[in-house]
């Protein structure tokens, strides 16, 4: 029987159901990772864009 | 830990911002002359610089390539630096990035209009400027990765893990599909035939949209969105899963393009299912863009900013669903070939990546200017001109493509064709390729609008080339995971562990895709009576491909009933095989040519019609829009090369006789011989050694072989 799995595996006609069982079992570890950050993390990184260092007017250098 | 003072490089953003706004401008510009073709052919003004099939090149990639790219540069440039709160990893190399892009942009718009072209959609570039394309991007990539690995800031944010599957992407994308033997300079034969240069050039074509047009412009979303609105990006778990989905399912959706064609249906059902799951990840993050809105939409009354994100991240929506419905087999089969995927690519090109690259062109510049944007009222109105030539663009096409895709497929009730002249379905259409200039005439009106506005805002600001900032250095972290560390978390502050996974993540699929069509022979069932091109053939199929005719006609034949009567057998994958490259094209503006010589076909013309068609097709037919090609009467073949383009066919694999190449020239002056006595017996006194010769030969020789072949019968596939 796992003689015939293998052969089975093997055909190309398979491959886009393994692809599929991949992506799914993928998303979903993907899903377990993203439920699992911490909130204040999270939040802290979706205000990263809101950040970006520059000084203040009065404080850049104009070189 | 220490603050840091450092300095933002606003040069190479303002450069590339001024790159954006010339070659938009250019890029479109030839998009309407195009489209003013379509309604008068005369426009191509008789000379072969300014035909269809060379300047079509041009107009997709300066479009594609010059706006998008240097709009995405700009972009990736500002944001980048300011994700990573550090200058960029090296000056010199931002320079080389933008200089030697600009280089390639202009050999591309020469190299095109001269007919120098591999004649592969959106991938033309003949193999010299592909090796410089990848060395430059390969410089982006350097630059871009050393800043991620000098940044000041513990995490990557999601936008910049956009920016790496790009560049890692394109980069396979690029090299694999490049793959070509050279005959000259200016010349060259893909690795590739038939089938398979069909699903590697889609492969490449879809995921070019897919990371060149989409994931950096996600990227952007990502990180001008919240920017402008000034709040936090709505849900960073979703940002997330829209990455890592979209990146994994992205590079499988590319054989829905070859739905019908001679590729395998098991590549062609992968292409379906993969393309419908698309919608998921698509459709997060343009939830997850619009709801970052959320408490701002009061804002985007006001703000011109905000409302052409707002259009674009409805666009990419909008794309993003209509892609994969058009990738359904049912929806496929009435929109392939026809004008509703130029009105699909252009929601998604002028709508998503015009609007998006203005949006942040607004954004950045009066920023990096020191000023506020000139005016409101002008970028108002150039918003709604925009939006506006953008239906007016894509409705008609989308109404054109229907009609002339039931004009195809309607049979009289006695069984006939009811329109089996192919031109009845172009002129119907003219109307509607005249709304749609008019759409194309508003959205250049906005652009030009736009750069207005700019260059008033650009004169009134005092630009500030290094731009202060502070943070505190990021503190050296621990390269081996911490305790209670998880994967992706350890991942997210890696940045070349993180492009090694991005990239195994996007080489599953085209991996799945591609390799079996070579390992298995039966993926590709061979044929005995298709032989290789005879020398005439070879230099006429490269005349075909020099003057771009695969972006009017296709040569696959799909298996329908209206497809097998009008045009002959259907496509098989065997009759292929030595076509390197394949030209089975993606639109129909002339009908399919794939059994132009097949005698007693409903296709078949004699060589006197072909010469006068070229020498003017509205002579034959007023209503033709395609245009004049006379210089192939007057031109000479090129026969000093025929040699060398055996040498390589042979090389490739392409089974002509031992040492053929010495005496391929022979050979081709028999056959160019029998051609010009032919057409003499017709009265047309024409020299066996003009480059007409060499086309019609090649015309002539299109379908023949599948025809005297003893293979089953459409019909009988059918039962």
């Amino acid at each position: 029987m796992l003689r015939d799995i293998f052969k089975s595996l093997g055909n190309f006609e398979n491959y886009g159901l393994i692809s599929m069982v991949i992506f799914v079992i993928f998303f979903i570890l993907l899903i377990i990772h993203t439920m699992s950050l911490k909130t204040g993390d999270v939040d802290e990184y979706s205000r990263m864009p809101l950040d970006d260092g520059a000084k203040e007017k009065d404080e850049i250098h104009d070189i | 830990m220490e603050n840091q003072i450092f300095y933002y490089d606003n040069k190479i953003v303002k450069n590339f911002a001024y790159a954006t706004l010339f070659w938009g401008v250019i890029g479109m510009v030839v998009g309407l002359l195009l489209a003013l073709q379509f309604i008068w052919p005369a426009l191509s003004f008789g000379i072969p610089y300014t035909t269809f099939g060379r300047i079509r090149p041009i107009h997709t990639n300066a479009v594609i390539f010059a706006f998008v790219g240097n709009g995405m540069f700009t972009g990736i440039y500002y944001s980048l630096q300011r994700l990573c709160k550090a200058r960029m990893f090296s000056d010199l190399l931002s320079k080389i990035n933008f200089w030697g892009w600009q280089l390639i942009i202009v050999f591309a718009a020469l190299t095109f209009a001269c007919g120098i072209t591999t004649g592969k959609e959106y991938a033309e570039l003949e193999w010299p400027i592909d090796i410089l394309v990848a060395v430059i991007w390969i410089v982006f990539g350097w630059n871009m990765i050393g800043t991620i690995i000098k940044r000041r800031t513990q995490h990557i944010y999601v936008a910049i893990w956009f920016y790496i599957a790009t560049f890692v992407t394109i980069a396979v994308l690029h090299v694999t599909n490049s793959l070509a033997i050279p005959v000259g300079l200016f010349k060259s034969y893909p690795i590739y035939a038939g089938v398979q240069d069909a699903l590697v050039q889609w492969w490449y074509g879809h995921n070019a949209v897919a990371f060149f047009l989409t994931t950096p412009f996600l990227g952007l979303m990502y990180y001008f969105l919240p920017k402008a609105a000034n709040r936090p990006v709505y849900s960073y778990r979703l940002s997330i899963v829209h990455f890592w989905a979209l990146i994994f399912l992205y590079i499988w959706a590319g054989p829905h393009h070859l739905l019908y064609s001679a590729l395998p249906g098991w590549a062609q059902s992968l292409g379906v299912v993969f393309s419908v799951m698309l919608i998921a990840p698509s459709w997060g993050g343009m939830v997850n863009g619009l709801l970052t809105l959320r408490g701002a939409w009061d804002r985007v009354r006001e703000d011109p900013v905000l409302k052409f994100m707002v259009v674009a991240v409805t666009a990419y929506g909008m794309s993003t669903f209509e892609g994969p419905m058009m990738s359904t087999k049912t929806v496929n089969a009435i929109s392939h070939f026809t004008d509703w995927t130029v009105g699909h690519a252009h929601i998604g090109a002028l709508g998503w990546n015009g609007f998006l690259t203005f949006a942040v062109l607004y954004y950045l510049i009066p920023r990096i200017f020191q000023t506020q944007l000139y005016s409101r009222k002008v970028a108002n109105l150039h918003f709604w001109i925009g939006t506006l030539g953008i239906i007016f663009y894509a409705v008609p096409l989308y109404w054109g493509a229907i009609t002339q895709a039931s004009m195809w497929k309607e049979f009289t009730a006695d069984g006939f064709l009811k329109y089996p002249n192919f031109l009845e379905t172009v002129t119907q259409l003219k109307p509607m390729y005249a709304a749609r200039a008019i759409g194309g005439s508003l959205y250049i009106v906005g652009i030009i609008l736009g750069v207005y506005n700019l260059v008033l805002t650009i004169k009134a600001g005092k630009f500030l080339p290094e731009e202060g900032a502070s943070a505190p250095a990021l503190a050296k972290a621990a390269g081996k995971r911490g305790s209670g560390e998880g994967i992706h978390r350890w991942l997210e502050r890696r940045p070349v562990q993180f492009s090694i996974v991005a990239l195994l993540a996007i080489l599953i699929g085209g991996i799945i895709e591609i390799v079996p069509l070579y390992l298995i022979k039966t993926n590709i069932p061979t044929i005995a009576s298709v032989k290789p091109y005879t020398p005439l053939e070879l230099q006429g199929r490269d005349i075909y491909v020099r003057e771009g005719c695969y972006t009017c006609h296709s040569q696959q034949v799909r298996p329908f009933r209206s497809e097998t009567e009008r045009y002959g057998e259907y496509a098989k994958a065997g009759e292929y095989v030595y076509d390197h490259p394949f030209q089975w094209g993606s639109k129909r503006n002339g009908p399919d040519l794939s059994r132009e010589g097949v005698v007693n076909g409903p296709q078949y013309r004699p060589n006197s019609w072909h010469y006068n068609h070229m020498m003017d097709p509205q002579r034959l037919n007023q209503q033709s829009i395609m245009p004049a090609y006379s210089w192939l009467i007057s031109d000479d073949l090129n026969i000093t090369n025929t040699a060398k383009k055996i040498r390589v066919m042979q090389f490739l694999g392409v089974p002509y006789p031992p040492a053929y190449d010495s005496k391929a020239n022979d050979d081709l002056m028999v056959q160019a011989t029998g051609i010009a006595n032919d057409l003499k017996s017709q009265g047309i006194q024409v020299e066996p050694g003009k480059e007409i010769i060499a086309m019609i030969a090649y015309l002539q020789r299109l379908g023949k072989d599948v025809h005297s072949a003893n293979l089953p019968t459409a019909s009988v596939i059918r039962k």
